[in-house]
């Protein structure tokens, strides 16, 4: 009777340790999948219907060629790119210029790493009321610092202005977050050990040699991570947009998370906003997986 | 003379930037202090003759205030419930080596669904929170922000306990200790810095989101600050003093918590890829 | 193992406090009525009413104001639920076909039956009241006018009379008057909303209207690429040579500063910016600001109108006392007292009450205007319409296309729309 009841102890505290883990991950997971996992089904299912106030209808692919032939959708992709390429651009030049800046003997370093915090932290919603009280062509300060300087005002009416408008909300953008990408880089160089520029002096590099062959060899992937992230979430762009100017004047800043956002809820074509999700999410999905294989990567080493 | 003329041009540079960052900032200030005929002056107005504190009294009196609470709550709220579920998650992930490589899989699972764009999955949450009939309702954001923020905390903590060596929990338990035992008298207390830095971060992220507080909240029994500044932009004009003012509220305590979380904050940014 | 042991009890506990922290819906005691209204003038007039009410009743009606875009989005939102958190809901009467077909809206002759009366009273102005029935003018009375909204020609008439001319009574008038007086003062002759989506098109239609085109031909096709459409846009084209630059992203905001400032000459809007004009903190034009009805030129001038109606959702729980509200609120007497506060009324008493005509000189024009308005076409995807139709009106005026080309695409995407969810527009 003994050795029987032990066995099955054992077996129940065996099971119990086995399960453990399991226990300890099905919380998130849950409610990870419950509020994930279904959103993808309801986009995928509603892409190929068309719903109306009486009820769904299956339409195949209709949506989907709706999206291939609609130069709206294809404009607002292609803004979206416009916009991505161009504050990356901004970003990373400022953040490297500023990383590298702060990475030297400067006074009051701390201080100044802690100010640069502020556009990144704050709410992007107060970013973008922000942003709008300066741009106001009547009495907003850039304008009136212009006219301080004498020029002509007039006709600079930065997100009224179809032509600049986009270029006003890419500023509104590297603001906000080329703080993000000057954080990065300068853990990535603050990481960065001495004796290879040490090998450099005693080499007797140029500062621009140093910094082509030693420095950002060595900052790579501090960079991709800053450049990926950063992606990712520029293709996803919406609270700026929404508040600076709706996709507006014309459709001169209408970005895809904007597009999709007024086709399903201003106009209530949900099957339409599904199959333009999918396109949007295509994109995400890949770049997410160029990040995780990144991670994968790192992790190995 | 060239280093010192290199190092002029250092802070000369430095204070050009610094300009740039926080000159928005002050008007923004600015703006919520200044008397409505200085606001509309041209030139501007860059250092008022005269302060007003109406439009943060105004706050009081208006339904700002409400709305910064439900702020508050829905982002201690979902940071609660992310940090509970996601550490215990981290913790298992960073433990025990799973069959079929789950470890990996399931942590860049997680890592995925926070690269989900929010726009894909607002309609679908919208529905399933209106079949709930859980809109406008604080537990709805709650539950949408706890789901932001796991896959954050789960990395983030994940590297916590990476760091910690496992004769810890061994000697706990060859004394006779039970696994959770060991986890919440042992390590837990070891990673208390990481917690809070971690809780910190999913504060901010909740308090900051727009999109899904503007669907899922219709009154300001749930409506978030956020969405509160935004509605001060009127068909006719916009009320740049309340929004101003409420602007300032919505941004002091991050920074008080940023500067709180500093030093753990290149990592929290980076999902765990950059050590800060 | 002691797998549930205190470590766990207090997470669950914390866990379930945080959720129920989070679920307790701040609803305010059951008896409250919910009403959504649009911020700005008509937030200000609807609280000052419902204040007034809980005086007088003793029932509390919250107000809750959305920015205009917004509030379309929550009304679709809500009404289209299970349940409607609103009780009252206003609604600018474009939205009102779709909010009507999809059967949101409570019917009103019930609840007017069961006090024992017909229907509305006579007073209110028919044009507002045909906005309120689904079909338009015909079918069944889904809301009721509050705010009685149509547009107005605004014009310098000190100018004017300083330089001897005939206030204009055609677009070609405004032209031409608007040059002349514009290059003697030094500011510009004109200036309109531009700005795409409802903006434009609200300022494009009586233009469009005066020069013969309507968008829709009698089968309810789209026709806004006729000869008399091609030449109402290229007529707003050559007004952008008086015209402010930066006036294709204005909305009324802009056009209203313009005229407080007196940089411009004329201008259409809507009246809620006439007690700016004779604000002195605002206004550099007090006493200066004529009001006509909008040109004419093939056709009389007929301006759009934009009430904003009331409804109660069909699924509101307190339909009984949402109406007493109604019927309180659109009377007479409050209609007096919201008027007063810059929201012109949908009752003709009201319009000839003396004591606002003293206030209100614009009343009388305001209101032949309001009675010769057209509404925009009834349509339930007017929403979708109105954004097509407003990007390329709007890229016409930023140089984008041509007029023929812009209303040759509009046409085509309109078209599109309709066919696409098997509608045909009216034109009313």
């Amino acid at each position: 009777m003994e050795p029987q009841r032990a066995k099955s102890v054992t077996r129940s505290v065996q099971w119990r340790e086995k399960a453990f883990p399991y226990a300890l991950l099905a919380p998130a997971l849950l409610l990870l999948a419950a509020l994930t996992v279904y959103p993808f089904f309801y986009i995928l299912h509603t892409s190929v219907h068309r719903l109306t106030p009486a009820g769904e209808t299956f339409v195949g692919a209709q949506n989907f060629l709706r999206l291939l032939g609609d130069p709206f959708f294809y404009r607002a992709a292609v803004q979206t790119l416009v916009f991505t390429a161009s504050a990356l651009t901004l970003e990373f030049a400022l953040g490297l210029a500023l990383a590298l800046l702060l990475d030297s003997q400067i006074r009051g370093r701390a201080l100044w790493r802690a100010l640069l915090l502020l556009p990144m932290i704050l709410p992007p919603v107060v970013a973008g009321v922000t942003w709008r009280l300066i741009y106001n062509p009547g009495f907003g300060p850039l304008n009136g610092a212009l006219r301080l300087l004498g020029l002509d005002t007039r006709r600079l009416t930065w997100l009224a202005d179809p032509i600049v408008a986009l270029a006003s909300v890419v500023l509104v953008d590297v603001w906000e977050w080329t703080p993000f990408v000057f954080l990065i880089l300068l853990a990535g160089l603050q990481a960065i050990p001495e004796e290879p520029y040490e090998a450099a002096r005693i080499d007797g590099s140029s500062p621009w040699q140093t910094f082509r062959h030693v420095t950002l060899p060595l900052l790579l992937p501090a960079l991709l991570v800053a450049l990926l992230l950063r992606t990712m979430d520029l293709v996803r762009l919406f609270d700026s947009v929404f508040i600076l100017t709706q996709g507006g004047p014309g459709f001169a800043t209408e970005t895809l998370s904007l597009y999709i956002y007024k086709t399903a809820f201003r106009f209530y074509d949900f099957g339409y906003a599904a199959a333009a999700s999918l396109a949007l999410l295509v994109v995400t999905g890949a770049l997410s997986r160029l990040y995780i294989r990144f991670l994968t990567r790192e992790e190995r080493a | 003379m060239r280093r010192r003329a290199a190092t002029f041009g250092k802070y000369a540079l430095l204070a050009v930037f610094l300009l740039f960052f926080l000159f928005p900032l002050y008007w923004l200030v600015l703006t919520s202090v200044k008397t409505q005929a200085e606001q509309f002056a041209s030139p501007p107005v860059w250092w008022p003759r005269s302060f007003t504190t109406d439009y943060y009294a105004g706050l009081f009196q208006s339904t700002t205030g409400w709305l910064a609470f439900n702020s508050l709550l829905v982002a201690a709220g979902s940071t609660l419930v992310a940090l509970a579920a996601g550490t215990l998650a981290a913790y298992a992930l960073s433990r025990f080596r799973l069959p079929w490589r789950l470890n990996q899989r399931l942590g860049h699972w997680i890592l995925s669904t926070r690269m989900f764009p929010p726009i894909v999955s607002i309609v679908p949450l919208f529905l399933i929170m209106r079949g709930l009939d859980l809109v406008d309702t604080r537990a709805a954001l709650v539950a949408a922000y706890s789901v932001f923020n796991l896959p954050f905390v789960v990395w983030m903590m994940k590297g916590f306990f990476d760091e910690l060596p496992r004769e810890l929990e061994e000697a706990a338990l060859v004394d006779g200790d039970s696994r959770f035992g060991a986890f919440r008298r042992i390590i837990l207390p070891l990673v208390r810095p990481g917690l809070a830095a971690t809780a910190i971060f999913c504060m901010i992220v909740a308090w900051n989101e727009f999109l899904f507080a503007l669907i899922l909240t219709q009154t300001e029994g749930a409506l978030t600050l956020p969405v509160g500044i935004a509605n001060q932009v009127t068909q006719y004009e916009i009320r740049w003093g309340a929004m101003s003012a409420a602007g300032v509220v919505a941004m002091t305590p991050m920074f008080v918590f940023a500067l709180a979380v500093q030093r753990h904050l290149v990592r929290g940014l980076s999902f765990g890829a950059v050590k800060g | 193992m002691k797998l549930c042991n205190g470590g766990t009890v207090v997470a669950a506990a914390l866990l379930l406090s945080a959720l129920a922290l989070g679920a307790c819906r701040s609803r305010s005691t059951d008896s409250d009525l919910l009403m959504a209204v649009n911020a700005g003038v008509e937030a200000d007039g609807l609280k000052a009413s419902a204040a007034e009410y809980r005086k007088e009743r003793g029932i509390t009606i919250r107000i809750i104001e959305y920015p205009y875009q917004s509030l379309f989005e929550k009304l679709m939102i809500s009404l289209t639920g299970p349940s409607s958190n609103y009780d009252l809901v206003m609604i600018d009467d474009p939205w009102f076909p779709r909010l009507a077909e999809m059967q949101t809206l409570a019917e009103l002759a019930p609840l007017f039956r069961a006090r024992g009366l017909t229907g509305p009273d006579g007073d209110f102005v028919e044009a507002s009241l045909a906005l309120c029935r689904h079909p338009y003018r015909t079918g069944a009375l889904y809301a009721l006018p509050c705010v009685g909204n149509t547009q107005l020609f605004f014009y310098r008439r000190d100018l004017y009379e300083k330089h001897g001319l005939e206030p204009p009574r055609t677009w070609d008038d405004v032209y031409r008057t608007g040059k002349e007086i514009g290059e003697r003062e030094g500011i510009y002759g004109y200036v309109m909303r531009a700005a795409q989506g409802n903006a434009i098109v609200s300022d494009f239609m009586p233009l469009f209207w005066a020069f013969g085109g309507e968008m829709f031909d009698a089968s309810g096709r789209p026709r806004v690429n006729s000869p008399e459409g091609v030449a109402a846009l290229e007529f707003m084209l050559r007004l952008a040579e008086i015209a402010p630059p930066g006036y294709a992203n204005f909305n009324a905001d802009e056009v209203g500063a313009h005229l407080l400032q007196g940089t411009a000459v004329m201008a259409i809007n809507w009246p809620a910016w006439i007690p700016a004009f004779a604000d002195p903190a605002r206004s550099k034009v007090i006493g200066k600001i004529g009001y006509l009805n909008v040109p004419s030129q093939k056709r009389p001038g007929a301006s759009s109108i934009g009430n904003w109606l009331v409804g109660i959702p069909r699924r509101s729980r307190h339909a009984e006392e949402a109406f007493e509200f109604l019927l309180w609120v659109t009377a007479p007497e409050q209609m007096r007292q919201s008027a007063l506060k810059g929201n012109p009324p949908t009752r003709r008493s009201v319009f000839e009450d003396p004591e606002l005509v003293a206030r209100f000189p614009s009343y009388p024009v305001q209101y032949r205007a309001l009675v010769g308005s057209r509404p925009r076409p009834r349509s339930a995807v007017w929403n979708e319409i109105e954004n097509t139709f407003g990007i390329y009106l709007s890229q016409a005026n930023s140089g984008y296309y041509s007029a023929r080309e812009a209303l040759d695409a509009a046409n085509r995407d309109i078209e599109a729309i309709l066919q696409r969810w098997n509608l045909s527009a009216r034109n009313p």
